[in-house]
């Protein structure tokens, strides 16, 4: 009858469990590799999704150096939920400068809104290193800040795929790019080193809309565009995820022997796809990989105090053919 | 100055709502200093009346004066601004918020933006002194308040401005007799200063008390203007429904068959105490007692609506107590609850007639895998549409459309095709006209003849000497006093209804707690 | 003549849904080549089953006066349940299919039960499943997509007359649903509960083993929306669904499903979807930039509200 209930009452001890087990599992993490050692530098590494298996790779890669490598330093990695929550990632930034990191490797959500934050931690003394997505070079000349990037040439990447790909087309062919999100940085770029490979070979292309990085709007995209061009030769997407849905959208439509499809980025789902042919290739950044060399730099730049310079990682075109080879 | 202190005066209003006329050719006046009672049967004019005046609506033709001057407010705030001001019957007060802001809502005290909180304190004092609520703290939120005390707030509210012309819309609904006084008392202050008072009651009775002169209205028609002091309630009751209506051949003798229900020692958390009766078939019991002491909680405990603490339930004269933790076991037993507050716990509003008089059985209507037979069920409910007399325009109309006293009778339907045996009634005339109040009594009246046993909770003791057989009388969570039909007297229940607040303190606050407030 | 005037009743209901569609069919059919062609309608009716499937659910839920946000992610632990036992687990395709349902039904029973239990708002235990489904679907997938093959293509690779098997049985839901919501006492439950659920209380009906048979039944609609794109797309992706419960939301709004309870039709939620279907289509065939894309989609979701509303004020008009 009365809203008045005692605090020991049996309707409150399922909270209070719950939030006692919550507390339980943070006091074991924190007893957890990520202890300190004094003396050790602390390098955190903050990437974007974790949801996405891109990124994951990466963090279970830097995991794996600093195992190999646990009496050089210590490493806080932490991700975002959603990719696309940038005023996350902020926070996580400033959490971890008042963590007193010596070291920040991130992988920014937005390419031009991280640089505030950024720049504040490098004047807090931090050493940043940008990896995976690159800062906008324009908006960082603009503030007079320098942010070392480590990281792959998306757009070079997206080119080479786009050559391998021209060289099955005959110049004039229709082909059409599904991109990332409009405010991706690497997306651009992949979508530019499409446009480039595409535009440099005399392909003509019809269309190019956001397919989100998700397989079902890369899939109604896809669909819609075979179906305004019913003539046309190529899809080119800009992550594997939409590569599965535009290799749907054909099959739906009868076409998977007419349109080639080339994706981004090595997933281990499209890996039959591409023996099978129904992908023609993909690029590998070698995603194990990026973390750690970034991790690797910040350790050199906390060393040597040299000046940051920019540092490209490689690419690598992944065909049925270089499959076969390995 | 103006003619014979005459404040408001109102020529030939009309009102339209689409085809239906609920104004025509009405003329009214109010003095200064009277309070002017405007009665009629629930859709007769009185609510558009009041409404237009107080600058909710607008009136379609004729003219109003206010002080001699033509008077069209825009809008409520107009009107107020102008010093007419309305009570409604629906209370406006924001439960979360404090009495005194809620007092000062449209212009709370403040100083660049920040509310100054002693101001706002000490003038809400005041005000609350002057409706007699001196000793509530103007702190507190309003949601903790009683109904009858959100009245007087929502009165206090008006008094604050310049206040002319205050019009009451059926103010004592919710209140307690003691609240009444404070509120009759009021009245009489403000009547004493000067303002006009428009007063719309069902109550005939304190119509008689308060009241210098008396409107009717009727299907949006003036019938008759004259002081309280020269007509019967009779008379009243003449104007009011067009026909006469003897309140003696209400109840008809009938023989009570064999116990229906039996409560032995029934106590509920707070509010019920140690409480036994009995009702037979084919008799009707009425539970009379002041808000507040424990007449819907011991029965909405009966029908398992609210958990009871002790006690036991003994069915159709069975030894062994029967089984209620929840309404569905009560029904699943042939006990139905007709609850007081209709529109929120009995109706399904926007849905068909049909649909709300079939929700309680509908599986009787339906095949055994869950197809409910559409023509037998619109079958069902046209029969007691016409059983019942309910007046719709199909049993497809929506149940929110209908008037009160119909709404009340499709709740019936909805536990007489149940085939319920128990019939628990929580205040069944409230909010009801007096001429559907009388065919309710009726109704009430043809049940306990075919044998259903009946029970009637109301605060109109009137009504309830009207048609029960036997009448019992809570006071303070106990049972004070069970009469058999002509050994009770007006009197003799009333003082019944107060012995415990004599011989003990009463309960707890929880006496004055809003309805809301029991789940 | 009782029976006519329900077909006319039926009609108009549906009247301004069918105008909002037509409209937006003939202005894609004019501002592109091959908007107005039988492939084209068949792409679309074998891309609409899922989101149609969920939709479904949904509007069982809204007319019930609750919200289910858990609906995407529940979709995407479905999938991965499924592509996960076909890969990993090495499941034959069937047991398999009975993992993901089952994992759909668990969800909405879930959701149902605790809500129930401790009288919790929906939205909050709808909101808090959204967040673990959507964790299970990676802790299980260990966040890869997860490639199936041709494993299931039965699903949906079946056409009869160039339509999918999955539209098929998406339509044959759609009626069955709507003749349960109509015709039957679960669906008068449904109406009443979200109506005035104290009031169907006091008339001695539980309302809480129907709010659990609803979840439950939104719960199986997801899952089997979940096997749908699974198939469709050869691979179960744990961040597939994502949100889709705003999709589902405004299909069933744009269909006149209230947000407060005891008013909604599945028929009109399929209305809603196929305009948000055709507007996807239409707005990805015109190749039209992201920002209008977003902006037009908007636009029409609340316009087809407003819309909606004027038929309503029409009809009580001719009633009264």
């Amino acid at each position: 009858m009365n809203t008045s209930t005692s605090s020991c009452s049996p309707r409150r001890w399922p909270l209070a469990a719950a939030l006692g087990l919550v507390a339980l599992g943070l006091a074991l993490t924190a007893c957890g590799p990520q202890s300190q050692t004094p003396g050790k530098p602390r390098i955190a590494l903050i990437m974007k999704s974790l949801a996405n298996e891109f990124f994951l790779t990466m963090e279970n890669g830097a995991r794996a150096h600093q195992k190999a490598h646990a009496d050089e330093y210590d490493l806080l990695a932490n991700g975002i939920k959603d990719e696309l929550d940038v005023a996350k990632q902020v926070e996580l930034v400033e959490q971890m400068v008042a963590q007193k990191v010596d070291a920040i490797v991130i992988a920014p959500a937005d390419s031009k809104a991280l640089i505030g934050v950024c720049k504040k931690a490098q004047d807090a003394g931090v050493v940043v290193v940008n990896i995976d997505n690159k800062f906008d070079d324009a908006v960082l000349a603009g503030q007079k800040i320098k942010l070392p990037f480590v990281g792959p040439d998306n757009r070079k990447g997206a080119r080479r795929v786009g050559d391998y790909l021209a060289k099955q087309l005959k110049p004039g062919d229709k082909v059409a790019v599904i991109e990332g999100p409009p405010n991706a940085f690497n997306g651009q770029q992949r979508g530019l080193g499409f446009d480039d490979a595409m535009n440099a070979a005399g392909m003509k292309i019809v269309s190019s809309q956001s397919g989100y990085w998700e397989t079902d709007k890369a899939n109604q995209v896809a669909a819609a565009i075979i179906t305004e061009n019913p003539d046309l030769k190529a899809f080119l997407c800009a992550n594997d995820s939409m590569a599965l849905g535009a290799v749907a959208a054909l099959r739906a439509a009868g076409k998977l022997d007419q349109v080639k499809v080339v994706g981004y980025d090595n997933i281990s789902a499209v890996q039959t796809l591409l023996k099978e042919g129904k992908i023609l290739a993909t690029a590998d950044q070698h995603a194990d990989q990026i973390a750690v060399f970034g991790i690797e730099y910040a350790l050199q730049l906390l060393k040597t105090k040299t000046a940051p310079a920019d540092r490209e990682t490689p690419v690598d075109l992944i065909t049925a053919e270089s499959l076969a080879g390995k | 100055m103006h003619s014979a202190g005459c404040l408001l005066r109102v020529s030939t209003l009309g009102k339209s709502y689409g085809p239906v006329q609920a104004l025509n050719d009405v003329d009214f006046d109010l003095r200064a200093g009277e309070v002017h009672a405007l009665v009629g049967e629930n859709g007769a004019g009185k609510s558009t009346l009041s409404r237009i005046v107080a600058g909710l609506t607008a009136a379609d033709r004729g003219r109003l004066e206010f002080k001699g001057q033509p008077y069209a407010p825009a809008n409520r705030k107009d009107a107020e601004r102008q010093g007419v001001h309305m009570v409604m019957q629906e209370l406006n007060l924001i439960p979360t918020l404090s009495i005194a802001e809620n007092l000062f809502l449209d212009c709370l005290p403040n100083r660049w933006g920040w509310i100054d909180r002693a101001r706002l304190r000490a003038e809400s004092q005041v005000l609350l002194e002057r409706v007699g609520l001196g000793g509530l703290d103007p702190n507190l939120p309003v949601s903790q308040l009683g109904v009858g005390q959100q009245q007087l707030v929502e009165i206090a509210r008006s008094l604050w401005r310049r206040c002319e012309v205050l019009i009451l819309d059926e103010p004592t609904a919710a209140l307690t007799d003691p609240e009444v006084e404070l509120l009759f008392a009021l009245i009489q202050g403000l009547r004493g200063a000067g303002t006009g008072i428009v007063y719309i009651s069902h109550r005939l009775e304190e119509i008689q008390r308060i009241a210098d002169r008396l409107s009717v209205l009727r299907d949006g028609r003036m019938t008759g203007t004259r002081a309280v002091s020269d007509v019967s309630l009779e008379k009243i009751v003449r104007l009011m429904v067009g026909r006469d209506l003897d309140s003696e051949t209400l109840h008809e003798s009938r023989t009570a068959g064999p116990v229906a229900l039996a409560v032995r020692g029934l106590t509920c958390a707070g509010c019920v105490r140690d409480v036994s009766f009995e009702v037979r078939r084919g008799e009707i019991l009425g539970f009379a007692g002041l808000m507040g002491s424990g007449r819907t909680e011991t029965l909405r405990a009966v029908f398992g609506a609210d958990p009871l603490e002790r006690g036991e339930i003994h069915l159709h004269g069975s030894e062994r107590p029967a089984r209620i933790r929840s309404p569905r076991d009560a029904v699943r037993q042939g006990i139905a609850l007709l609850t007081e507050d209709r529109k929120a716990q009995g109706l399904l509003l926007p849905l068909a007639v049909r649909a709300n008089i079939t929700l309680a059985a509908l599986r009787a209507v339906a095949e055994k895998w869950g197809l409910v037979r559409r023509a037998d069920e619109a079958g069902v409910a046209r029969d007691w549409v016409q059983k019942l007399a309910i007046r719709c325009h199909s049993e497809e109309q929506p149940a929110a459309e209908l008037s009160g006293g119909n709404q009340q009778k499709v709740v019936v339907a909805r536990w007489l095709f149940r085939d319920c045996d128990i019939l628990i009634f929580d205040e069944p005339t409230r909010g009801i006209d007096v001429g559907a109040k009388f065919e309710i009594y009726r109704l009430l009246n043809e049940l306990a003849g075919r044998g259903k046993a009946v029970i009637v909770v109301s605060s109109d003791l009137m009504e309830l000497m009207a048609i029960c057989d036997r009448i019992a009388v809570m006071s303070a969570g106990r049972l004070a006093a069970t009469f058999a039909r002509g050994e009770w007297t007006q009197d003799k229940i009333m003082a019944a209804a107060l012995r415990e607040h004599l011989t003990t303190k009463p309960l707890s606050r929880s006496d004055d707690a809003p309805p809301a407030a029991r789940n | 003549m009782q029976n006519r005037s329900r077909w006319h009743a039926g009609l108009t209901e549906y009247l301004g849904l069918a105008a909002a569609l037509a409209l937006l069919v003939l202005v894609f059919s004019l501002s592109t080549r091959n908007f107005f062609t039988t492939t084209n309608f068949t792409t679309i009716a074998n891309q609409i089953p899922a989101l149609l499937l969920v939709a479904t659910g949904m509007t069982f839920v809204l007319v019930l006066g609750q919200i289910d946000l858990s609906v995407g992610s529940v979709l995407g632990l479905c999938g991965s349940v499924l592509g996960v036992a076909i890969t990993q687990w090495k499941w034959p395709a069937g047991l398999a299919m009975l993992a993901a349902l089952g994992a759909g039904v668990f969800c909405g029973a879930f959701n149902g039960a605790v809500s129930i239990r401790w009288r919790l708002p929906t939205f909050i235990v709808t909101l808090g499943v959204l967040e673990m489904a959507r964790g299970a679907a990676h802790a299980v997938t260990r966040s890869q997509t997860q490639y199936l093959g041709s494993a299931i293509d039965w699903v949906a690779g079946t056409n009869v007359l160039g339509l999918s098997l999955p539209f098929l049985v998406a339509l044959a839901i759609v009626a069955a649903s709507q003749f349960a919501l109509t015709r039957t006492v679960f669906g008068r439950y449904v109406v009443a509960v979200g109506t005035n659920e104290e009031a169907v209380r006091l008339s001695g009906i539980d309302p809480r083993p129907v709010k659990l048979a609803v979840f439950m039944l939104t719960g199986l609609l997801v899952a089997l929306a979940g096997v749908i794109d699974t198939a469709r797309f050869q691979s179960a992706n744990p961040n597939a669904g994502l949100g889709l419960e705003l999709q589902a939301i405004a299909a069933a709004v744009i269909g006149g499903t209230s947000l407060m309870g005891g008013r909604g039709s599945v028929v009109a939620t399929f209305f809603g979807v196929l305009i948000i279907a055709v507007l996807n289509s239409g707005l990805a065939a015109i190749g039209a930039r992201d920002e209008t894309k977003r902006l037009v989609t908007g636009a029409v979701i609340i316009g087809a509200v407003i819309l909606d509303q004027y038929r309503h004020r029409l009809e009580r008009g001719r009633s009264t």
